[in-house]
């Protein structure tokens, strides 16, 4: 790393603009950069958004919980498709009806944007008949569950089926490891941490099962990442990374790294919005150090062979 | 005050007014007029008045031969109870019987002198037991194959209590206390037999898609709060047929279980099923077989 | 790649280029790129990368003399970051941590890192081991001090929830000070500015323990990024009284942008917290100190 005096950085801040991304995968000059409309050049890659949830957290009112807003709101920053799930699942018992909400919703709000990914409760009875509702009546692509806000965890019997189950109809698990810092819950809520062990066993039993791990950056010392990138085909989104060039860190991009901890092909965009900021989740792919290759698939290509566009 | 007198008119309020409930034909499947009272002869009595006040068409007693706490233990009372069975059979009381799955025999002795001799047209799965026997266990295999025989109804209390560690639904329900989930296991192991699953499972959410697979079992829904939009759910998800109305009085307010369903956005006819409809037809055959008048 | 080369157009993506991001002149109060690593040295190093390609025009290091575990015994690496300190001091300063179990040391120590030495200010660390937490009477001698000093004082502060009954803040470290610690500090030097660090986690609930205490700002970085969490402060504080932190490197500087960036503020609002609130605050131990500073 270069010394950097504060006149020269400044200095070369002034001068410096951000490359563009281009088809090549090259980094465009400063001037040429320069030279680009800054409101959005019509060519830059749109994101898939892998992780929004639509309507009311239930313990705040969310700055963009409006449908309309959102997807305005992911509409400016390039959100082209967004996987939506319903913060109504964490404590819904009627989850049909939780589901027939987002899919009209989706439908009627969501500006062609908003794919519906609906929810099943493994704790409730009758999930099965969910799932089928899922796909053949709401045309959902995908499941999203919430181990934990709902009362089950993943080991819960019924768990091995819903993996098999969703990979027989072709349809997209979603499983997420959480949605709020648990130093922060109200406190009537006891949410535990999730353990993904019995999802990898389940994921091995089932390995054309199309899963992915929202909100999720492994246990500190990384054993389950390992194995869940060593022994299954699972993906994850980038909602739940955190530190300094997180991305890049992940994927080995990251300045002195050699190796990361999960292949690019792995690791998909997904904001946890609107309960994050969407600016967040750009930020890190502006943040980590990637080129063209690896921002295209982070951004959509990595969705894109997990949901073909509808 | 006279119990057909009202200084309020329904109408005015948009609720139906007395002509128009008794129009309804209330049958109310889950009274507890003879229930947890030292003077149960007095309280039914005393209930009758808000029974005729409703305009309900006639009640079904669960506490009959004994409680819900001891069903198999006669108590002072049940020659008095079994009299105002046989006497107020065609002003609207009915009954059926607790019965106890931890003790088959005695309980089939029971059915046999309040059913196939007596005035009582069912059986009542009491809300546990102390052996820990929930509807679901073998030992209900004999009881439920009198039951057929007799063409009694059978009524199964649910509930869904939340607790356990971790807290789950179910987890707080006392031993024997029987679920949704265990009237599915009994429904499957008996497609031909009508089970009414009482309460809902207290849980309604989580009862009516227990049940929902077994077009055998019916819903009912007293005894517990009443939720806006519970009726509508269950008609969706079971339809029309599949719900019979409880009072649960005198502990429930008629208010109470009436407004549930009024609350629905439901047609007449559909309104009528539920409220006495579909129970009648589950009903019919033991009220033909006994020679009790019944009017569908 | 070079930190200052991109393969995304961050305006394609509504979001501000690395000119903008410098432009508008972005302190980073709260810097741990000396903190929990064998070799502070090398990490401080290594940031630096993201430092420069995210555009942040100054870092307060929060870990200057001793450790934030060990806030009064010195460090194998003070000199060597002393040093750092002094070769970089033209984006990079140093507060230094106390201990309110021992007012008497850290008033020596701030003596010794403030004084005598080149930092600016003190940050009561997240807990210690006497359970003494910012309101607590110890504290006078050290607030007086940090006042004669022209000191920035930052107080880390969380409301993590827990006990039995569970309640926010019941799960707290000992001598993890709560923002209502801070309100209660701030009642007793109602002119001595102070920082309420990470907005006490729960920032709906910090925010209104320290709004009546215009002597206090907020600050909230170390916590995930809430949409709508600026807004909020904002309303409830006015935008005068919010500081930015990244936290780095242990939280990334996107979760603590997109914090701001998420608010709907004007361009001068966003310049005011990214820096400009800090900057006042900071100027008169920057001219004390005869360090440069444009406010």
């Amino acid at each position: 790393m270069k010394h950097i005096d504060r006149r020269s950085f400044l200095k070369n801040s002034l001068l410096t603009t951000a490359a563009l991304s281009l088809p090549g995968g090259l980094a465009v000059t400063p001037a040429a950069a320069a030279s680009a409309a800054p409101a959005g050049s019509a060519q830059a890659t749109g994101l898939v958004d892998t992780n929004v949830n639509l309507f009311s957290w239930p313990f705040r009112k969310l700055k963009y919980s409006d449908t309309k807003s959102l997807v305005a709101k992911l509409k400016k920053h390039r959100v082209v498709e967004a996987w939506a799930g319903s913060f109504e699942a964490l404590l819904h018992k009627d989850m049909d009806g939780v589901n027939a909400r987002l899919a009209a919703e989706c439908r009627t709000n969501g500006g062609g944007l908003l794919i519906p990914f609906g929810s099943v409760n493994l704790a409730w009875p009758d999930w099965e008949e969910d799932v089928r509702r899922c796909q053949e009546v709401h045309k959902m692509p995908g499941i999203r569950i919430y181990p934990g806000y709902q009362p089950f965890d993943l080991d819960h019997p019924d768990m091995e089926r819903l993996v098999r189950m969703t990979a027989e109809r072709g349809l997209i698990l979603q499983v997420v490891f959480g949605m709020e810092d648990p130093r922060v819950h109200h406190p009537q809520i006891t949410v535990g941490r999730v353990s993904s062990a019995p999802l990898i066993a389940a994921l091995k039993n089932t390995p054309n099962a199309r899963v992915q791990l929202l909100h999720f950056s492994g246990s500190v010392r990384g054993e389950d990442l390992n194995q869940l990138m060593k022994e299954t085909s699972a993906v994850m989104d980038i909602s739940r990374l955190e530190g300094n060039g997180a991305v890049g860190r992940m994927i080995g991009s990251a300045p002195g790294m050699t190796a990361g901890r999960a292949p690019v092909e792995r690791v998909l965009f997904g904001s946890h919005a609107p309960y994050f900021p969407l600016e967040t989740a750009i930020l890190k792919l502006i943040e980590s150090p990637l080129d063209a290759k690896q921002l295209q698939a982070i951004m959509q290509g990595n969705a894109r062979r997990l949901l073909p566009r509808a | 005050m006279d119990a057909r007198k009202f200084y309020l008119n329904p109408s005015a309020y948009g609720m139906p007014t007395r002509d128009e409930l008794v129009a309804m034909r209330i049958w109310d499947s889950h009274y507890h007029g003879f229930q947890s009272s030292p003077q149960p002869i007095k309280q039914h009595q005393e209930t009758m008045y808000y029974v005729e006040r409703m305009g309900i068409e006639r009640v079904i007693a669960f506490d009959v031969g004994g409680t819900w706490q001891r069903p198999l233990v006669d108590t002072d009372f049940e020659t008095q109870k079994w009299e105002i069975l046989v006497k107020d059979q065609d002003r609207g009381v009915s009954g059926i019987i607790p019965i106890e799955p931890s003790y088959p025999e005695k309980s089939l002795a029971k059915m046999e002198k309040w059913i196939r001799h007596g005035p009582c047209i069912g059986i009542k799965y009491s809300g546990g037991n102390e052996a820990g026997v929930s509807c679901n266990h073998p030992n209900n295999d004999p009881i439920i194959k009198l039951a057929v025989e007799l063409n009694a109804v059978i009524y199964i209390h649910t509930w869904l209590k939340v607790g356990g560690t971790p807290p789950r639904s179910g987890g707080g329900n006392s031993p024997g206390e029987s679920s949704p989930m265990d009237v599915a296991r009994l429904a499957q192991r008996y497609p031909g037999v009508s089970l009414i699953c009482g309460h809902s499972g207290g849980d309604w959410e989580l009862g009516v898609r227990a049940i929902r697979p077994f077009k055998n079992v019916v819903l009912e829904f007293a005894g517990s709060d009443p939720h806006s939009g519970a009726v509508d759910h269950a008609v969706r998800e079971l339809g029309a047929d599949r719900i019979v109305w409880g009072g649960h009085g005198p502990s429930r307010s008629f208010a109470t279980e009436l407004g549930k369903v009024l609350d629905a956005d439901l047609t007449n006819a559909d309104r009528m099923k539920i409220f006495g409809g579909n129970y009648r037809r589950l009903a019919a055959p033991i009220f033909r077989k006994k020679g009790l008048k019944i009017v569908l | 790649m070079t930190p200052r080369e991109f393969f995304i157009n961050p305006a394609d993506y509504g979001l501000p280029t690395r000119d903008e991001l410098v432009a508008y002149r972005i302190w980073d109060t709260h810097f741990h790129g000396f903190y929990g690593s064998q070799t502070p040295l090398e990490q401080y190093t290594r940031n630096n990368f993201y430092v420069e390609r995210m555009g942040i025009e100054r870092s307060i290091s929060l870990e200057i003399g001793g450790t934030l575990d060990a806030p009064l015994v010195p460090s194998p690496h003070d000199d060597a970051i002393r040093a750092i300190l002094e070769k970089d001091k033209d984006r990079l300063s140093g507060i230094t941590p106390i201990d309110p179990g021992f007012p008497d040391e850290s008033c020596a120590k701030m003596d010794k890192w403030i004084r005598n030495g080149p930092c600016i200010g003190i940050k009561y660390v997240g807990g210690n081991k006497s359970g003494i937490t910012c309101s607590h009477p110890n504290n006078d001698a050290i607030i007086r001090r940090a006042a004669e000093l022209n000191a920035t004082i930052y107080i880390h502060t969380w409301l993590k929830v827990g006990g039995m009954p569970r309640l926010p803040g019941r799960d707290n470290n000992p001598g993890e000070s709560t923002p209502m610690d801070v309100a209660k500090l701030a009642q007793r030097f109602p002119n001595v500015p102070m920082i309420c660090g990470h907005s006490g986690g729960d920032w709906e609930l910090g925010a209104r323990a320290i709004r009546p205490y215009k002597n206090v700002s907020l600050e909230f970085a170390g916590s995930d990024p809430h949409s709508g969490s600026v807004d909020y402060a904002i309303k409830e504080l006015g935008v005068d009284r919010v500081v930015w932190g990244g936290h780095g490197p242990s939280r990334s500087y996107a979760t603590e942008l997109g914090k701001v960036l998420d608010a709907d503020i004007s361009r001068a609002d966003r310049m005011k917290i990214f820096g400009g609130n800090f900057r006042k605050m900071a100027a008169a131990i920057f001219r004390q100190k005869n360090l440069k500073i444009e406010v």
